[in-house]
């Protein structure tokens, strides 16, 4: 049975008619089109997957979609904004954050979420807030390097 | 993964009739465990899902007559940066700042760690030396339950078809007191208790143990307490000599399995130390010590 | 040393990754598409006695069920040909694809799939590497002997592969020793774990396939679709869309020709999207694990004289590139130190497990760990410290190696001197902390490899190759060869890669080899070009090309920088009538001769050429009581020849090391008495996470190696991880005074190990 529902990605409103046990990642990516979350893992333990549902970090692997109906969610496609990279996706090109780029749609969002939260973390506020998210490429060093460089620092 | 109906009440009643119209209905709050077990294949998804996570008024952490009052839809994180939480009943912050990653934390929420009723489960232990009382609520009326006595085994608690969990209420611990909660864990993100261990304990004006709770994770079927350990801590002082005496007592409830976390000899050795350490910091927290939370991050080897 | 434009490089495919615009395999669709899914094994070992798919058949939505009866009956294997595509008769471990499915959804292939009828008689299954060798094993290939194999694979039953390296009389030199220190060490079985899944889909054009895949090794690929469907390679192309990480795991031709039957069978693309349990079992590429027995002999003053070792590595059930490493495990047995006398026995023993392949420095970082421990149990024996006791027998300039290679010009010994010094070895430590100090070293992989480079009309330029880029950077980093070449700056290039009916052949993201051998094809087509623009340049310039130069874009009159011409005016002007196009592939570096009589299983590690000397130093705290370690700190040097791109290498060795400590401390699978993983998923099978991981600091010795790839580099990609684990534990036997002797050293087993219990 197909419920009627609005996911809001990135700004843009999408009325949808989605099965209940439908995950928000597979309806990103299939009905949507929106590939930048990925599916690494079975049970939530990669965060490649990771989107922001009200500004929150989530496993959209294992949330149903159903669940966002009406919230805002940003995906990685929404972080740059008018042709221009996110300080973050610049920080994580500079830094040289970025390898095979499976795990980075997901490293960016946590990062997103840490720093709208802290302006001013510090590097091991920086490696446990992505904690969720397995990099096999980098060993970590030049992404929390990256978050710390796109960090805005103190408000004062 | 499919489902049939998905129900999104506007209230509690509402909640509470739907689950008693339909048959074998499951309520999903932050869905970590219900998705995750469906896509691990360790079950199949309801066939009627009651989504309750937008039903206002079940996610405050408030201080309601000197009890602690959290509504079963706060989450990890919010209950993790609860002021009052950390101040008062620090144990249970030192739990729900360890669960899973941030995104578990950010969308899991304590009704649904309760129901899910895993012997792993990171707040179980804390919510039981702190006497948390659970709140039940079907469309027949409403209950409170002993946290001890939710759980009935490895994935099932005493809840009846048709209840639902709406909150949880802590009682104020008595003066003088300290709680702590820490795990064995082998990476310092996405964890679940290889063991754990919570203690509480209240001092009297002359430094002996006035009262003490033990509580040990990932042991035993449920949650359980160990009656030995509070008994041998109480009465003295917290010497390391006697809190190290207390841990030795944990014994008495522990009857670990052997998984691929670890084996039962392994986690029958490790539920002592962790035990000690928990003990420990509750008993440095009751004489006044700021002991930060999460205290596994403080006392653990992933330190 | 490295310029400041390859200091501040940044990666073409870069943008593209982190807007998540990027596509992966996965995340293609095609118009009509059909999903896959694949009824694996019921048992790690049984025989077939019938298949019945008539319920999965009758399920709506199903396309088709192939099992082995509709392909053609066709044996393969890169050293050994002992599987088929699907299992034919036997299964021989839990991962084995018995039959696949196609349907209009991935649920309904996975329904299907479950209602294929399999009836199975049970065989014994042989879990245990020492057990399969055993008079009297159960024979996992009864007709082992029938199969087709490369004549260099010496095998006996279950013995897939054995290889030996003798050289002296170890036997003497071990009765003359001053001390003998012998041990055993067990590895358990890990995995490359890329985070992306396998992927592949599969549409057919008339009688061609082009199969979109997640692999490190697109002609591999094409070959093994080829050789399995019967059909001539040329019509087979494969593509490869971003690839999100591979390690090893995805070498060899994995699924590419299960799904272009289905499409085959089914007139339709088909796509298959593994799981994150699926990638556990089924694919033919984990680490494998070894049994490692070690003795040694030494002197008073820490000349090492004997090095008596038996291997045994688990090749799982079935040969992929695994016949190989007998071997190279052979070698890293020895290790980078000068022994006089060496006797070293390696076997490959066939088990019901999950096939065993290349995986970053395959057999490397497991022999490592064992040699690189005893090594400081052959220090403590001698009352030595165990950096001075590596310092007196560290490989040098002129040494000779086990099979007699005498070595060029090596950092060996810098690498040592500069990992201590970074991490300031010998300092006071709380007395939980300890340093542990491991070396390692791995061999550049020289081969065959091709690209094209061509200036467009408008001077931009195209550099067209075989290689595959799986994350690394070294395809990326292909436009500062070239750009250095012509003049031009690297984001003057597109990289046209990873399709086989554009580039030349290239062995793939395998062996560190990208740009060893890539790397001198675009700079030999990039000078093909440039002899091209040169003559155009005569003619503009009215002077010769002798004293011709490009540089920024122009090509100039040397001393007379007035006198020029924009290269986009050059490529502007042939485009008329002349193509500015360079071919290359340049012959791989020399081999040094060694003298490997003394050895047999020869299949070509008998010599490393340009091998890479690695010294790790960590800082590790163990927390005594629970045995749970945390890697503080790591220090990291490297001889890997030249940097041609530093933030590339600094990736690299980043990320090896942490996937070093990974193994070194969680990364093991549980295998159960049954044969199979009991934690094929990522909570208990746990990678490092960001707050796990250390910060690392690195020092290269960056000096030119005279058997090395472009401008005297040598690879770069594997050796990060080799010697990590066994850094890690000589720092917790330090901490613990007790050695742990399997890996991973895990928690129980590190607290098992120092409180004197059986784990």
């Amino acid at each position: 049975m197909s419920h009627a529902c609005t996911l809001n990605v990135n700004g843009i409103s999408y009325p949808l008619q989605l099965d209940a046990g439908r995950t928000l990642l597979t309806v990103l990516r299939g009905e949507l089109g929106l590939t930048g979350a990925k599916e690494g893992c079975d049970d939530s333990e990669c965060g490649a997957c990771m989107v922001l549902v009200d500004g929150r970090p989530v496993n959209a692997c294992s949330y149903l979609a159903l669940q966002a109906d009406g919230r805002e969610i940003t995906t990685v496609e929404g972080l740059a904004k008018d042709g221009e990279l996110h300080p973050l996706q610049a920080a994580f090109l500079d830094e040289g954050g970025v390898q095979c780029g499976f795990c980075t749609p997901g490293m960016l969002i946590s990062a997103e979420a840490l720093l709208r939260r802290n302006p001013d973390p510090s590097e091991d506020e920086v490696r446990l807030a992505l904690g969720g998210n397995l990099c096999r490429c980098t060993g970590y060093q030049k992404i929390a390097r990256a978050v710390l460089a796109a960090a805005p620092g103190p408000t004062s | 993964m499919s489902a049939g109906t998905y129900l999104q009440p506007a209230s509690v009643d509402d909640a509470l009739r739907l689950l008693a119209e339909h048959d074998g209905a499951a309520l999903v709050a932050g869905g970590t465990d219900l998705v995750v077990g469906t896509r691990q294949g360790k079950r199949t998804l309801p066939e009627t899902l009651v989504a309750i996570h937008r039903l206002p008024g079940l996610d405050g952490i408030a201080e309601d007559g000197g009890a602690l009052a959290i509504g079963a839809l706060a989450t990890h994180d919010a209950i993790e940066r609860s002021e009052l939480v950390r101040g008062r009943w620090t144990a249970l912050a030192d739990a729900s700042a360890i669960v899973g990653s941030p995104a578990t934390r950010h969308v899991g929420t304590l009704g649904g760690n309760l129901a899910n009723a895993s012997p792993a489960m990171e707040t179980g232990a804390p919510l039981a030396v702190l006497g948390a009382e659970v709140a039940l609520r079907s469309a027949a009326g409403s209950r409170t339950v002993a946290v001890g006595e939710l759980w009935a085994g490895p994935g099932r608690t005493t809840a009846a078809p048709g209840e639902m969990i709406t909150g949880v209420r802590v009682p104020a611990p008595a003066e003088g007191s300290g709680s702590a909660y820490v795990r064995l864990e082998y990476r310092r993100s996405m964890e679940i208790a290889v063991v754990g261990a919570a203690a509480l304990v209240t001092l009297a004006g002359d430094g002996t143990v006035a009262d003490a709770r033990v509580a040990l994770t990932a042991v035993a079927p449920t949650i359980v307490r160990s009656p030995a350990a509070e008994e041998s801590l109480r009465g003295g002082r917290p010497t390391p000599e006697a809190i190290a005496s207390a841990a030795a007592a944990v014994h008495d409830a522990a009857s670990p399995i052997s998984d691929v976390r670890g084996s039962d000899a392994y986690r029958t050795a490790m539920i002592e130390v962790i035990a000690r350490r928990a003990i420990d910091v509750a008993a440095r927290r009751a004489g006044g010590e700021a002991v930060p939370v999460p205290a596994t991050m403080t006392v653990g080897g992933t330190r | 040393m490295a310029t400041a434009a390859q200091k501040k490089f940044i990666r073409p495919d870069g943008k593209d990754k982190v807007t998540g615009l990027g596509r992966y395999t996965a995340d293609l669709t095609m118009t009509g598409m059909l999903h896959a899914c694949f009824r694996y094994a019921d048992h790690a070992h049984a025989r077939i006695r019938s298949i019945d798919a008539s319920r999965a058949r009758a399920l709506p939505g199903v396309f088709c069920v192939l099992t082995q009866d509709d392909v053609p009956d066709v044996r393969y294997g890169p050293f050994v040909e002992d599987r088929t595509l699907f299992a034919r008769d036997v299964v021989r471990y839990e991962g084995e694809v018995v039959a696949a499915v196609a349907a209009t959804t991935p649920e309904i292939a996975s329904e299907a799939a479950a209602l294929i009828d399999v009836d199975y008689e049970p065989l014994p299954v042989v879990s245990d590497v020492e057990a399969a060798l055993r008079d009297g094993a159960t024979l996992i290939h009864e007709g082992w002997s029938g199969y087709s194999a490369s004549e260099d694979v010496v095998r006996e039953g279950n013995d897939a592969s054995r290889s030996t390296i003798v050289k002296g009389d170890v036997e003497a030199a071990l009765a003359s020793a001053d001390a003998v220190v012998k041990e055993r060490y067990v590895a358990d079985m890990s995995h490359a774990v890329p985070i992306e899944p396998h992927a592949a889909i599969a549409q057919w054009q008339g009688d061609r396939v082009t199969v979109w895949s997640s692999t490190q090794v697109p002609y591999i690929a094409r070959s093994g679709v080829a050789t399995t469907l019967q059909i001539p390679e040329g019509h087979v192309r494969i593509i490869v869309p971003h690839l999100g990480g591979g390690f090893g795991g995805k070498c060899e031709f994995h699924y590419e020709a299960h799904v272009a039957a289905l499409a085959r069978a089914t007139d339709r693309p088909v796509r298959l999207v593994f799981s994150r349990s699926e990638e556990f079992i089924a694919p033919d590429h984990r680490r494998e694990g070894q049994v490692i027995e070690l003795e040694t002999g030494v002197m008073k003053d820490g000349t090492l004289v004997a090095r008596r070792g038996r291997l045994i590595l688990d090749n799982g059930a079935y040969s992929a590139d695994a016949p190989f490493f007998p071997q190279l495990a052979a070698m890293h047995a020895v290790g980078p130190y000068r022994i006089p006398n060496v006797s070293v026995d390696a076997s490959l023993a066939y088990t019901n497990t999950t096939p065993s392949g290349s995986v970053r420095a395959p057999t490397a970082p497991q022999a490592c760990w064992a040699v690189e421990q005893h090594m400081d149990s052959v220090a403590a024996a001698i009352g030595m410290d165990p950096v001075e006791l590596r310092r007196r027998n560290i490989l040098k300039e002129g040494d000779t190696t086990a099979t007699n290679q005498v070595l060029e010009p090596i950092g060996a010994a810098e690498t040592l001197e500069r990992a201590v010094e970074l991490i300031a070895y010998g300092r006071e430590l709380p007395e939980d902390e300890a340093i542990g100090v491991g070396c390692g070293w791995w061999p550049s992989f020289g081969g065959p490899s091709g690209a094209f480079v061509k200036l467009n009309g408008d001077g931009s330029g195209t550099i067209i190759t075989g290689a595959q880029e799986c994350g690394t950077g070294a395809v990326m980093a292909l436009p500062i060869l070239v750009a250095e070449e012509l003049g031009m700056r690297p984001e003057d290039f597109s990289i046209l890669a990873q399709d086989t009916d554009a580039g030349g052949w290239d062995a793939g993201a395998s062996g560190s080899q990208t740009t060893f051998n890539n790397g001198r094809a675009v700079i030999e087509a990039a000078r093909e070009v440039r002899a091209q623009l040169l003559e155009l340049a005569e003619e503009e310039l009215e002077a010769s090309r002798e004293d011709i130069e490009l540089v920024d874009g122009v090509a100039r009159v040397k001393g007379s920088p007035t006198k020029s011409v924009p290269i986009t005016t050059l490529a502007e002007t042939a485009q008329g009538d002349r193509l500015l196009l360079g071919k290359g592939s340049g012959s791989p570096p020399l081999t040094p001769d060694v003298d490997a009589s003394g050895c047999t299983g020869r299949l070509g590690m008998e010599t490393f050429a340009a091998p890479t000397f690695i010294t790790h130093a960590v800082r590790v705290r163990v927390d005594r009581e629970t045995g749970v370690c945390r890697v503080l700190e790591v220090a990291a040097s490297h001889d890997c020849g030249v940097i041609l791109n530093p933030v590339g290498a600094e990736g690299q060795v980043e990320g090896g090391v942490v996937m070093g400590i990974g193994m070194a401390t969680l990364e093991g699978s549980i295998v159960g008495d049954d044969g199979r993983q009991r934690n094929p998923h990522l909570l208990d099978y746990k990678l490092q996470t960001a707050a796990d991981a250390p910060p690392i600091s690195i020092a290269f010795v960056d000096a030119p190696s005279p058997y090395g790839g472009p401008k005297g580099s040598k690879g770069t990609g594997e050796p990060p991880c080799v010697p990590t684990p066994g850094a890690i534990g000589n720092a917790i036997a330090q901490v613990t005074g007790a050695r742990v002797h399997r890996l991973p050293m895990t928690p129980e087993r590190v607290w098992a190990a120092s409180h004197g219990v059986d784990a």
